[in-house]
Order: C-alpha cells, then sequence, then structure tokens
C-alpha cells in the first residue's frame, strides 16, 4: 500500500519531468527547493555552499530521474542526493569530518541533565549551527533528517557505535552551548 | 533512556526549516538543465507562436507529428488511387464510377476522411480509463451508424438521378462525425486538466516527514 501511495503523490509531475518537461521540473523544484535547501543547510552551515549543492543536487535528480523508481517517496530518494551531495562538499572542505577520537569509541560520560524546559526551537536551532563539523553533521542527521545511526555510520564511511559516541558528545556541547550566558535569547 | 532533545525536535521539526534559497536559484539550474531538442522548434516557425499551446510540448510534437503523417499519408492515398478498397475505418470508399457521377465527392471526401482521422487518433491518445469516461461505446456506435447510413447513401448515389442531394447529405454524414468526435475531444481536454490541478498543490506533508 505504502509503494502505492508514493506512487500517487507526484508521479504525474515526475512523469513529465522524466520527459524533459520544464514546467514539470520547476513544480518538483518549488514542492522540495526549500526542504532540501535546509538539509543542505545543516550539513554544510554555508548558505552559499547550501545553494551550489542544492543546485548540483536538483540537476543530478533530473538527469537521473529514470533511474528513480518509486520505491521510495520522490522526497526521500531526492533527500539521499542532497545529503550525499552536501556531504562530499563539506569533506572538500575538511580532509576529515568526524576525525574526534576515533579511536575511543567507549561510552561518552553520563548525559547531561536535559532541562527542556528553556528551549526553544531557535536557540536549539541556531545552537546546532555553533557545532563543529563532525558534531553538527552526525547530530542533524540523527535529530533533523531521521537517520538511526547504522545509515549515518553507512552515509559517513563510520561504524554505528562511532555515529552513536559521536552523537553523544554532540548533544552534550550543544547543552553546554546552550547553557553559555551570552547564548542567552 | 529517553531523549529530550530528540523529543523536542521531533515536535517541532517543521520550525526548523528557516532557510530559503534565493528565488534566482532556479534560473541557474534551468540554465544548465539539458534543453530539450531546441532545434525541433523549426517547424514551430511556420506556426508562429504555437509555442504557447505547448502543455505537453515534447507530447504534442510526438502527436503532432503523427497526426500530420497519417493526415498526409492517408490524402495521398485517396487522392492516388481509386481503388475500390482503400482498406480504412470508413466505409465510404471512392468507387471508380463515382468520378463520373459527382466527380466533386472523391475530393471532399478525402478532405473530411483524413480530418476524422487526424480526430480519432488525437482521441486515442487520451486514456478513457485514466479520465473515467465510459461514454465512449455511445460515440462508438454513433460513428457506426453513420457509417452505415454513409454506405446506404453511397449505393443510392449509382441509382437516383438526383445526386446532389446526396452528395450533400454524405457530405452532411461526414460533418456530423467531425462534430461528434470534435466534442468528445472537448470533453477529454476539460477532463484533463480538471485531473492536472491536483498536481500542482504542494504535497507538504510528503516533504516534510522524509
Amino acid at each position: 500500500m505504502e509503494k502505492l501511495s508514493y506512487q500517487d503523490v507526484n508521479h504525474h509531475v515526475i512523469d513529465r519531468c522524466k520527459s524533459g518537461d520544464n514546467r514539470a521540473q520547476y513544480e518538483l523544484y518549488k514542492l522540495y527547493s526549500k526542504a532540501m535547501f535546509n538539509v543542505s543547510m545543516r550539513i554544510i552551515n554555508d548558505y552559499a555552499e547550501a545553494e551550489d549543492v542544492l543546485q548540483e543536487a536538483f540537476l543530478s535528480a533530473f538527469k537521473n530521474l529514470q533511474s528513480y523508481k518509486a520505491e521510495a517517496s520522490f522526497g526521500s530518494w531526492l533527500k539521499k542526493i542532497v545529503v550525499n551531495a552536501s556531504i562530499n562538499a563539506i569533506r572538500k572542505r575538511r580532509s576529515e569530518l568526524v576525525p574526534m577520537d576515533e579511536r575511543v569509541v567507549g561510552e561518552v560520560a553520563d548525559e547531561a541533565y536535559e532541562d527542556d524546559s528553556e528551549w526553544q526551537v531557535e536557540k536549539v536551532r541556531r545552537a546546532i549551527q555553533q557545532l563543529p563539523d563532525g558534531y553538527r553533521v552526525v547530530l542533524s542527521l540523527y535529530l533533523l533528517e531521521g537517520y538511526d545511526h547504522a545509515e549515518i555510520g553507512e552515509v559517513l564511511g563510520i561504524t554505528e557505535s562511532t555515529s552513536k559516541s559521536q552523537y553523544s558528545r554532540a548533544k552534550k556541547k550543544l547543552l553546554e552551548i546552550m547553557k553559555e550566558p551570552q547564548f542567552a535569547v | 533512556m529517553e531523549d529530550k532533545l530528540k523529543k523536542f525536535v521531533d515536535e517541532h521539526r517543521d520550525e526548523f526549516d528557516v532557510f530559503e534559497p534565493r528565488t534566482e536559484l532556479w534560473q541557474n539550474i534551468c540554465e544548465e538543465l539539458p534543453q530539450k531538442r531546441k532545434t525541433a522548434k523549426v517547424i514551430s516557425i511556420k506556426f508562429g507562436d504555437s509555442a504557447s499551446f505547448s502543455a505537453n510540448s515534447m507530447f504534442m510534437r510526438i502527436a503532432a507529428a503523427i497526426v500530420l503523417l497519417v493526415g498526409c499519408g492517408l490524402t495521398l492515398f485517396l487522392m492516388k488511387s481509386n481503388a475500390p478498397e482503400a482498406g480504412n475505418t470508413i466505409a465510404a470508399t471512392t468507387a471508380p464510377p463515382v468520378n463520373n457521377i459527382a466527380p466533386e465527392l472523391a475530393e471532399v471526401e478525402a478532405y473530411y476522411v483524413s480530418q476524422i482521422k487526424e480526430k480519432k487518433s488525437k482521441l486515442s491518445e487520451y486514456d478513457l480509463k485514466v479520465l473515467g469516461l465510459d461514454d465512449q461505446q455511445e460515440i462508438d456506435q454513433e460513428l457506426a451508424r453513420l457509417d452505415s447510413s454513409y454506405v446506404q447513401l453511397k449505393k443510392q448515389l449509382y441509382t437516383t438521378p438526383n445526386t446532389d442531394e446526396i452528395v450533400g447529405a454524405l457530405i452532411q454524414n461526414l460533418q456530423i462525425r467531425i462534430r461528434v468526435l470534435n466534442r468528445q475531444l472537448e470533453v477529454l481536454q476539460r477532463l484533463e486538466q480538471i485531473n492536472e490541478q491536483p498536481d500542482l498543490e504542494p504535497q507538504k506533508d510528503e516533504t516534510t516527514n522524509v
């Protein structure tokens, strides 16, 4: 059933795109560009670079649309392209995405106390932007893009447990950032 | 252990999408998209600004090409051969004596036959089931009725002295067919427009849930 409903949503537009219909391509772009741009923005944390990636991702999606077989929703197919392109872009910038002591895979110290009473979306969002690349990517993929640690490991070329510990560290750091006095909204 | 942060983010997922790309970005993307056969527009010079109706330009082009080919081929075929059996859907094929009785009929007939053929091929491009139209059978019956009365008229043509009247009736018969087909086409076009509408609305849910 899932499969069917995926097809129903956009398959008219997608079919028209496959035949190179410019207006259909624009429709898809309108539908997905904002969400995809935010995915890219969270990983890269740079407006201009995120735009480049978005452009590259859409071009590649339109070019490879024939290979989209409607097994998943078009959105998740496109998102995979965007995530991969974003990670490649940030890799170019930095040689290692997760350099922080890979060897210490052991458990991270206990969770920092999560006082959610003062959380606000804007505050959390800005704090995420303050995280170093390696932390931010893992944390964003896990929290916002709905990837699990196995998927994050796959896409970043690290192990599942590294992803887990990386996430714990990232979260700890995030909570610290939010506690900084100058960060109070 | 509960991940409060994850829970918090999940609850406010939509609010985290705060950025938007510049509107010009689409322009950039558009410029790099492979332009589908711009050269094919050579044809469109003839039709002036036919570009404006290119709703499904590629599709329309192919359709137009097929219609044109079929039309031309048929016309040529009918003009060239006065063969008694042109072997197509319309029973009204020009028998040799018609040229003596009503010389203008052959030409008129060829014209209408090509018109009807064209409409029919346009009609066949619509997937009737998809559009939820099931009165196609009625139309087929109507056309079949017209076709058989045409055959009868044609027979009378050889036996009646008053050929003008029958030729008139024959032409009228052909015109009715075209009208029937036109109306059907209109209905289908309107249906198609209606069916396409829902696609234009953004499917917000899908985008944000993935």
